[in-house]
């Protein structure tokens, strides 16, 4: 029995309202030691409690209650989406946790802070070196201007940890026909071509989500510098969608599918039926982010498998993983610091190294678990090179889908790699628009 | 008329072996057997992979039977998120607005179908109409209400929020049968001396009982099962409800398949459980119309 939702809802609490009482007025002072006598932290974060990063929170909590006697900290796992749907409503209210995570980004973080739901942390960033600890990749998901645009103004949240797009292999596979790990973009095709001349499809891709766009927006920054970068994600220069970056990560991706290396039918496929394909075997290649690795190390038994960073490309998707922030509301800031102050300790960041997450500030020689060091090795590379270039469906809101329906049409044939272009540049020039630039 | 013509036949031929050899009987079965497992194959897929170990799911997929029976998907499932607390939570909630819901309805149905208040029809559409709004559309004023009332994350929003929806439809649906309420009931408990409201609780309400259960029943299970209302007012994890609790496992790239489908089999069996409790008031309260 199918029925539609009700309306009377509103007439009952206004009801209701009338017999209440009137609000309760408040006002927010914003100094450093505020809430420094608080005897408990609200902390909410929606990670798993076996990922890395819950693992390595819940031992920074452990740390925290240690430190501060007498403080009880009231955690709450809770679910994403709650989070995603609902951030702007809760940090509204008086239910309001003392710290949080939450997604970094214009759309999420961005807009928030510009409501001015966030607390500014930039003098504490600089007072106890968080700032330093993190490079300038990671630190432009962190700062936000006064329109809630990444990338200057102040400091709103605070990364533990990283995410960026690698390339997982199937060691097994790569040896059954005799290749070796590539190193150049050719090699890489080579690798693939190796793999169609014996009737296997090289590449899982989830083409009804996230993966098909990295890929083809991974081949574009294989042709782009930093400064490109810059212009696409910050929108310091007008991005011609019909350069040489995006014109070659279309034209190659068109060229993958018609080689054979991306299967027709992926168009269709999700993100999680993709790792599940390629921990079944079904495929040797899968390209995709960090955020799969703790779960391929305890979830594939029946192969050798490995990673490596995208053949040639100095710069890669990725960005710093979800924030730490301070809602505005927070009842005690001074703890919450405190809180983020401990997770950048080297033991938490170790400890989240050696649990299959990426850790912003680790010390590699303190990750001792041999995979993981894999992982962490391939990020310290990037980082060293500062090329974490973010992801393609940032710059504008509802950008995902856009791409998403792009790249689908080039799997499929229905589009061509011009009209596709022509058709995702439209809602990036109108966003620009929109902002003004 | 078609009564007793279908009656009819099957008195004359209970025992025809020639009807039971009758192999279009077989091909009906067949087909029945084939939609019912069309109709549960999700909830088969959902119990498969409910018992499965993570790294069996990665090696064989969503569709391979596991080896071995893993528990361990549901019984850290429930831990993580304080199951029992869930279930008490949405069982309170479901209640008190089932009963709440149908008390209300009878009331306004009583006012709109017996007592033929003006304008009756115009109140009429106005629930019909609140029944077609979205709740979407709702959020933002419920919220800024339930701040003013101090009722944001609390269960009693939910309570009172569901109950006025709820009611909405029951008071449209139990009008229309009211309408046809026989007259002569009415009349005769009027001559006996019986006044409003001794008219609706000895005579209306015991009348339509039934079709009262169906109402309670649904109205039960759909407060179970919304999810959109309640993730947007309970925000402390002590309140949520079981839909809500069954949302912590959807992460921002990931999912975790076999704990999910463990979250969603202890997610369903209550309502399950509930409907098969309730099964024969439906069926009594739907077939009740049809006696009269």
């Amino acid at each position: 029995m199918i029925r539609s939702r009700t309306g009377l809802v509103a007439g009952a609490l206004l009801m209701a309202a009338s017999l209440a009482l009137t609000a309760c007025g408040g006002g927010s002072g914003g100094d450093e030691t505020e809430g420094a006598d608080a005897k408990t932290l609200t902390l909410w974060h929606y990670e798993g409690p076996t990922s890395a990063m819950g693992i390595a929170w819940n031992k920074a909590i452990e740390e925290f209650k240690a430190a501060h006697p007498g403080v009880e900290v009231k955690f709450e796992e809770k679910g994403f989406e709650q989070i995603q749907q609902n951030a702007q409503m809760i940090l509204n209210s008086d239910s309001a946790p003392d710290i949080m995570e939450y997604n970094k980004g214009n759309a999420t973080a961005g807009l928030l802070s510009k409501q001015g739901l966030l607390t500014d942390l930039t003098d504490e960033a600089s007072k106890r070196g968080w700032d330093k600890a993190l490079n300038s990749s990671l630190q432009t998901t962190t700062k936000y201007d006064d329109d809630g645009i990444m990338g200057s103004g102040k400091t709103y949240g605070i990364p533990n940890y990283a995410e960026y797009v690698e390339v997982y292999y199937n060691k097994d596979l790569f040896k059954k026909y005799n290749l070796q790990v590539p190193t150049t973009l050719d090699e890489f095709t080579a690798v693939m071509d190796k793999f169609v001349q014996n009737k296997v499809t090289p590449l899982a891709v989830g083409g009804a989500e996230y993966p098909a766009q990295q890929i083809l927006y991974s081949l574009a920054l294989s042709q782009a510098d930093r400064a490109w970068v810059d212009d696409y994600q910050l929108y310091k220069n007008k991005v011609d969608f019909k350069g040489p970056q995006l014109k070659y990560g279309a034209d190659t991706f068109k060229q993958w599918v018609d080689k054979g290396y991306i299967n027709k039918n992926s168009a269709g496929i999700k993100a999680e039926d993709m790792g599940v394909s390629f921990t079944q075997g079904k495929f040797p290649i899968m390209i995709s982010g960090s955020w799969w690795y703790g779960r391929f190390s305890g979830e594939i038994k029946n192969f050798e498998w490995g990673t490596f960073l995208f053949p040639g490309n100095k710069l890669h998707p990725g960005s710093s993983g979800n924030l730490w922030v301070v809602p505005e509301k927070s009842k005690a800031k001074a703890l919450a610091y405190d809180f983020i102050d401990i997770t950048m300790k080297p033991e938490i960041q170790a400890l989240l190294g050696n649990n299959g997450g990426v850790p912003v500030a680790a010390d590699a020689s303190a990750i001792t678990d041999a995979k993981n060091k894999e992982l962490i090795e391939n990020f310290n590379k990037i980082s060293s090179e500062d090329g974490l270039a973010f992801y393609p469906d940032w710059p504008a809101p509802g950008y995902y889908d856009v791409l998403v329906a792009g790249t689908q049409g080039l799997i499929n044939g229905s589009k061509t790699p011009d009209q596709m272009l022509d058709e995702i540049a439209k809602p990036y020039d109108e966003n620009l628009a929109d902002l003004g630039k | 008329m078609t009564m007793t013509a279908n009656r009819a036949p099957a008195r004359t031929e209970p025992a025809s072996p020639i009807k039971r050899t009758n192999p279009i009987r077989f091909v009906i079965l067949a087909a029945l057997l084939a939609l019912l497992l069309i109709v549960i194959a999700p909830l088969l897929i959902i119990a498969i992979n409910a018992v499965k170990s993570p790294a069996d799911y990665a090696g064989g997929g969503p569709l391979s039977l596991p080896p071995h029976l893993y528990w361990d998907g549901i019984v850290d499932f429930w831990n993580r998120v304080n199951f029992g607390q869930k279930l008490w939570n949405s069982f309170i909630t479901s209640l008190v607005v089932a009963v709440l819901g149908v008390a209300l309805s009878i009331l306004n149905a009583y006012a709109l179908g017996i007592g033929k208040v003006k304008g009756r029809i115009w109140f009429l559409v106005f629930f019909l109409v609140a029944n077609l709004l979205p709740q979407e559309v709702l959020v933002y004023p419920l919220y800024f209400l339930s701040k003013e009332v101090h009722l944001y994350d609390s269960l009693i929003a939910i309570v009172i929020i569901f109950t006025v929806i709820q009611a909405a439809f029951g008071t449209y649906l139990l009008t229309s049968v009211y309408q046809e309420f026989p007259a002569e009931l009415l009349d005769a408990a009027d001559v006996d001396g019986a006044g409003k409201w001794r008219t609706l609780w000895s005579v209306v309400v015991p009348v339509s009982r039934p079709t009262l259960g169906v109402l309670f029943t649904f109205f039960f299970i759909w407060t179970w099962n919304e999810f959109f209302l309640p993730l947007v007012f309970l925000v402390s994890n002590d309140n949520q409800t079981v839909p809500v609790a069954l949302g912590v496992l959807q992460g921002d790239r990931l999912m975790d398949a076999t704990m999910t489908s463990a979250s969603g089999l202890i997610g369903i069996l209550p309502a399950m459980i509930f409907f098969l409790v309730f099964q024969r008031t439906l069926t009594r309260g739907i077939t009740a119309g049809a006696i009269k």
